[in-house]
């Protein structure tokens, strides 16, 4: 889940030497994007919408959507990114499922369960009478093996960190323990699930719904290994069905009549494209091949000429973007220096201006919006400040610091941000910087590698909680890739992990996020934005802050245009009577 | 020489030049930073280890280049590497079809369009005809596909609603990707067959024909067609594998399931299996393309040798 926009494209557009040309093309492909052709017949009564592109709803009860890249997997213990836990989620139920507005777990393959005052035991039962797709019930032991499978070092599943808080779960995945009856899970019957936690995990039932840990079929994959997942072969528990899928192209989903709450399943069908090219997505959209665009999927620079379209939705996304500075090289080892850098960095106009507001100025590292976190004040900015801190540092005026530079891997928006900043230190604090940018898999390598000054980065959350951010900066996790590690910080991470009171478990990981903005190595930049784009005749696709959207419950409303003068007629007609 | 011998002596050739691409791309691709399993979220220690493991990435060098020559001996490149449920093979067997389909209407597109403007054109040299036929040629050489594709949906499918602006589903929707890549080949076409057919025209045996009281469309359309066409059925074996590999860029505007766009994203990915076997299935095709090319240039002209 967390590469953000795809930024490796297939092909750049833009050819060196030929940049009026993109430009001049660029402008044309805009204008046509807006051109009002075909528009929505719009009424005398529904004046204030207007749709982008055709409007018509699809002739079966078929939604079509993006799902933007290719999956590299849709099994979901291994999958990774997020168009392969979007596929996943389709076809797999967890024990508990995301409130499609909210996101918040309701019951899923499990109707209740228990927690033990401690925190450290979970208790799910599962509802009577849930089968597999293949008419097999599903039991407890499905989960037990599912997890299990996640945790088995041979398996490989790069999210098995996500269980880690089960007891014994590290020690069998890192190959230490190799008795699966020690790790905390237990099926005592068939509906019964047991799961035992090392430490009280406030956000564990958003785990499972979290892909890793959809329940998978235990025969399917023994019969026939890692090609389990190929239509033919595949068993799911969830609303739909694999019925088609060719790589490069597109994934056709159907109705699952055995899934427990088929009754309010309206759709027969989904169908999700892969379609890298965010142009050619824009399009198919435009011309009323997809009923949804999700976010990302459309040129940012877009943004500025769809915003005036009903269709277009806003909203906040748990990501922010954020440069990150590796501290093992002096000067940057010394954190006034670092207090000098984030200072000086114009935060609102790199979002307002430079990125014309499609996103939200952010001083924080852990993003807005999680229920009952209050983040700390951002980082401000202050360029007195930071040349003060600058000075303090021993560079007065920037005097004798040497080159520094940022690292970005290779896109327009990165280098236009990248060169701002680089204008910005300059400007203020005197010290020359230089823009390096690389191919993701160079990318990659140096920031692991710690190879390198300052960095563009960016984080997404992956649970409604700060800890799936502020975790990243413990000493030597495979995340902080900047070299930076406080012990005070390590301490108040596992404080705060150990804290069964929210209240005062967020009040720690705030003084947290406190000493990481003072003293850290991370310089936040902006927070990200969700940009979709839905057709007036979908229904049940939300705003949700981790752009999770359950599927199972849209339909289409072949009926939006009466309904939409109706409402509009019932406005007016309450404004006359005032 | 005899066809058959002829024949056999090239595949000799083309074995051991295969073997000189599949080392250069093994080694370069080698050098490229970063791997396979590098991603943005770290993958846990043990799982990176499972994964070099299970991929033989864990063995020395030379060893991953032995067993990687053998297994590339019997066309098996193993699995993708970010497709782990998939076969190289499986990969390229499904997604070269659609590449091969859309090259190949582009390039019968490109001959039966572009051969008729070329030979006009000669026959009426300096005309208004010819005039028209060598601008609009000059047009479609030098309109980069990544414009004209862009305009074309712009206007047909996006304003008027004719066609679809992509997938590959439906004869419809073969219009666009075709028309776009095939434009420059066109182009091309018209402006060999021109060249080829003035040249010809020229020639003695044309004036004998001419002199034998044969009709100038028999003359023409028999005679120096036959000579005049050499330079494009020359330029053929070039163009069928650039037109099927190399339409990465319609590929992706138009949002085609070909192999190109595969191709590609294998070498950002660092996709070892992929991109080896890509490569490799690329080098045979080209090799194989100008070899039926010269044996088909020996049936057209008698005085070509195979050698």
């Amino acid at each position: 889940m967390t590469r953000l926009a795809p930024l490796v494209r297939p092909f750049p557009v833009r050819l060196p030497g030929s940049s009026w040309l993109a430009a001049a093309l660029a402008v044309i492909l805009a204008a046509g994007a807006c051109a009002p052709a075909r528009e929505a017949p719009v009424g005398a009564a529904a004046s204030a919408a207007r749709w982008f592109g055709d409007t018509s709803p699809p002739p079966d009860n078929v939604f079509r959507f993006n799902l933007g890249a290719e999956p590299e997997t849709y099994d979901p213990g291994l999958a990774v990114g997020q168009p392969d836990g979007r596929v996943a989620r389709l076809l797999f139920e967890g024990l508990t499922r995301e409130d499609p507005q909210t996101l918040e777990p309701l019951p899923g393959q499990a109707y209740r369960w228990e927690i033990s005052p401690d925190g450290r035991t979970y208790t799910f039962h599962l509802r009577p009478g849930l089968r597999w797709s293949d008419d097999r019930p599903v039991t407890a032991h499905d989960f037990r093996w599912t997890w299990l499978r996640v945790l088995k070092p041979e398996t490989a599943a790069r999210y098995a960190g996500f269980l880690y808080a089960v007891v014994n779960a590290e020690a069998y995945n890192k190959g230490e323990l190799k008795d699966e009856n020690q790790v905390g899970l237990e099926a005592p019957d068939d509906s019964t699930f047991v799961v035992r936690l090392a430490a009280p995990v406030p956000y564990f039932l958003y785990l499972t719904q979290f892909y890793t840990c959809l329940p998978v079929p235990r025969w399917a994959i023994e019969k026939h290994g890692n090609r389990w997942t190929r239509p033919g072969n595949i068993v799911g528990n969830g609303a739909f069905t694999l019925d088609y899928w060719r790589q490069n192209n597109r994934f056709e989903v159907v109705k699952n009549p055995r899934y427990w709450d088929a009754a309010s399943v309206k759709l027969d069908r989904v169908v999700g494209y892969c379609i890298d090219d965010l142009n050619t997505s824009f399009n198919l959209y435009k011309a009323g091949s997809f009923d949804w665009c999700p976010s990302g999927y459309f040129p940012s620079s877009f943004i500025p000429y769809v915003r005036e379209y009903s269709d277009y939705r806003h909203g906040d996304y748990q990501a922010v973007y954020f440069y990150s500075i590796c501290v093992k090289k002096p000067p940057l080892d010394h954190p006034d220096v670092r207090r000098a850098l984030k200072m000086s960095v114009d935060r609102d106009a790199i979002a307002n201006d430079l990125l014309k507001g499609s996103r939200r100025p952010w001083g924080n590292f852990a993003p807005s919006g999680y229920p009952g976190y209050h983040n700390p004040p951002g980082i401000p900015y202050d360029p007195p400040k930071a040349r003060e801190y600058l000075a303090r540092a021993g560079f007065p005026g920037g005097k004798g610091f040497p080159k520094i530079s940022i690292l970005i891997n290779t896109s327009e928006d990165h280098r236009r941000i990248a060169e701002a900043i680089q204008a910005m230190w300059k400007r203020e604090l005197g010290i020359p910087v230089e823009v390096f940018n690389q191919e993701w898999g160079s990318y990659l390598q140096a920031t692991t590698a710690l190879q390198y000054d300052v960095a563009r980065r960016s984080w997404i959350g992956d649970y409604l909680d700060p800890n799936t951010f502020l975790s990243c900066y413990v000493t030597g996790d495979g995340n902080n890739r900047t070299g930076w590690g406080d012990p005070r910080y390590d301490r108040m991470l596992r404080e705060a992990a150990k804290e069964l009171d929210p209240a005062k478990r967020f009040a720690i990981l705030r003084e947290a996020e406190i000493l990481l903005l003072d003293e850290g190595p991370v310089i936040p930049i902006y927070h990200y934005s969700t940009n979709e784009m839905v057709k007036p005749y979908v229904r049940g696709i939300y705003k949700t802050p981790l752009d999770i959207h359950p599927l199972t419950r849209v339909w289409i409303d072949r009926e939006w245009e009466r309904r939409a003068t109706r409402v509009a007629a019932r406005k007016a007609e309450a404004q006359g009577t005032r | 020489m005899s066809l058959v011998g002829f024949i056999f002596r090239r595949v000799l050739i083309i074995i051991p030049t295969l073997w000189v691409i599949a080392t250069l791309t093994f080694f370069l691709i080698r050098v490229a930073p970063g791997g396979p399993f590098q991603s943005e979220r770290e993958i846990p220690a043990a799982a990176k280890e499972q994964l070099l493991r299970k991929y033989g990435l864990d063995q020395p060098l030379h060893r991953q280049y032995l067993s990687f020559l053998a297994n590339a001996a019997r066309l098996d490149f193993g699995p993708s590497y970010k497709f782990p449920q998939r076969q190289v093979r499986e990969i390229i067997l499904e997604a070269f079809p659609v590449s091969a389909e859309l090259g190949g209407w582009a390039l019968l597109v490109a001959i039966l369009v572009g051969a008729p403007i070329g030979v006009i054109a000669a026959v009426k040299q300096n005309s208004r005809a010819d005039y028209a036929a060598m601008g609009i040629a000059l047009a479609g050489v030098s309109i980069p596909n990544f414009v004209l594709g862009p305009v074309l949906v712009l206007g047909l499918a996006l304003t008027l609603y004719l066609l679809p602006p992509a997938l590959w589903q439906g004869p419809e929707s073969r219009v666009l990707p075709v028309l776009t890549l095939s434009t420059a080949y066109v182009a091309y076409i018209a402006r060999l067959t021109r060249g080829g057919m003035l040249e010809t025209l020229r020639q003695d045996y044309i004036r004998t024909a001419r002199a034998k009281g044969l009709s100038e469309p028999v003359v023409v359309g028999k005679h120096a067609l036959r000579l005049g066409i050499l330079p494009v059925v020359s330029y053929l074996g070039p163009a069928a594998a650039r037109i099927i590999m190399g339409s990465i860029v319609v590929e992706t505007i138009f949002a085609v399931p070909g192999l190109g766009r595969y191709l590609v994203n294998a070498a950002f990915n660092r996709d070892y299996t992929l991109v080896l076997g890509g490569v490799l299935f690329y080098a045979s095709f080209l090799m194989v393309l100008n070899l039926l090319i010269d044996v088909a240039y020996t049936r057209l002209d008698p005085r070509v040798e195979l050698a």
